[in-house]
């Protein structure tokens, strides 16, 4: 009986947290004053030729973000590899 | 734009019976298919939400791979014998027993 | 892991290559449309999904070898750090390749246009590259997970490789 009302006071607490965070976020489609956005926007089919925007994020302006998610995905099939590996395959 | 809300609040609703279902279903495959359905309804969510890119990867990964490989750890597991554990030596299965004769 | 019916084993046969055409296409136009190499790579993996689920662990794993997969993995993760390093007169990463006229070079119209696949210079080269490596990593999960838990040994695979192909 405890657990339940400190359940129901915990789930009315965060819900209260996510119920103002949702407030305070911008409406869709308007993102308020970012300047990141708007040099990324303008720049890129000027500097680096690239129609895609979010392409040319990841791939080139974020280029060691993609470099980690790669190491990341090698890193996930080692160890799977190191699972199961059975006993004469390979 | 209403319809555009009205399709949205479609999707947000199934999203979350889709997710009751996933863990209400005592079945097994019945809930590995809808966590797939919450993930294909996901991507419909991410597309309208106007991310092609994270709706491709989420239909692709979401949808496809990790139900590939709920499957795949699904049929390796065994069903156990109701009211009492496996034996040690049914537990194991043999290598190439279950494997279709030729 | 018996085969599935032949409903699901024949619509798994046609509608895999779709899929696979379909991850191929995304790859290469990583620079022009929505998408790139991390989900057109795991949109060409899906074929290994399809493949392996209608069709069971044994045949299939006697149709692909694990070692082609592995060279996938690891030349797609060295060709993307070697377009890293193609541009290391300035910084490591830095898009050489862009707007100098030669392969993947042209310049693009500002604003809104049609687009052409010879621009964006090392970012092409990397969403293929990723692509690569992403198909081989989903691939090879895949495959290490399903020969794992259906314990298939490499001398009762061996006698059912050449009858794989028939049925």
């Amino acid at each position: 009986m405890k657990f339940r009302v400190f359940f129901v006071i915990a789930i009315l607490v965060v819900g209260g947290l996510f119920w103002g965070a949702a407030d305070a976020v911008h409406p869709f489609g308007n993102p308020g004053d970012v300047p990141m956005d708007g040099y990324f926007l303008s720049h890129a089919q000027r500097e680096r030729g690239v129609n895609n925007v979010v392409t040319s994020i990841v791939f080139d302006y974020r280029g060691f973000d993609t470099l980690g998610e790669a190491a990341v995905l090698f890193t996930a099939v080692s160890s799977v590899a190191a699972l199961f590996r059975g006993k004469g395959w390979r | 734009m209403p319809q555009n809300d009205l399709v949205h609040g479609a999707v947000l609703v199934l999203i979350v019976v889709a997710g009751f279902f996933a863990i209400w279903f005592r079945d097994l495959l019945s809930s590995i298919i809808s966590l797939s359905a919450v993930s294909l309804l996901l991507a419909v969510e991410f597309y309208i939400l106007q991310a092609p890119d994270v709706a491709i990867a989420e239909a692709a990964i979401g949808a496809g791979l990790s139900t590939a490989i709920y499957i795949v750890a699904l049929r390796g597991c065994r069903k156990a014998p109701s009211g009492g554990s496996l034996s040690p030596e049914e537990a194991t299965p043999e290598p190439g027993k279950e494997e279709p004769k030729p | 892991m018996r085969p599935l019916s032949v409903i699901v084993r024949t619509v798994c046969n046609a509608f895999a290559w779709f899929v696979a055409v379909f991850g191929v296409y995304v790859i290469v136009h990583g620079h022009l449309s929505p998408g790139g190499g991390f989900q057109g790579g795991a949109v060409v993996a899906t074929f290994m999904a399809l493949l392996l689920v209608s069709h069971g662990a044994t045949k299939c794993l006697g149709w692909v070898r694990t070692n082609f997969f592995y060279a996938f993995e690891h030349v797609g993760l060295l060709t993307f750090i070697a377009a890293g390093f193609l541009g290391i007169g300035v910084t490591f990463f830095y898009n050489s390749l862009a707007l100098s006229g030669g392969l993947f070079g042209s310049a693009v119209p500002l604003g809104p246009n049609g687009g052409s696949l010879n621009t964006s210079g090392t970012i092409a080269l990397m969403n293929c590259a990723v692509g690569i490596e992403v198909v081989g990593g989903l691939s090879m999960i895949l495959l290490y997970m399903m020969q794992g838990v259906f314990h298939v040994d490499k001398p009762t695979l061996r006698g059912k490789e050449e009858a794989g192909h028939d049925r």
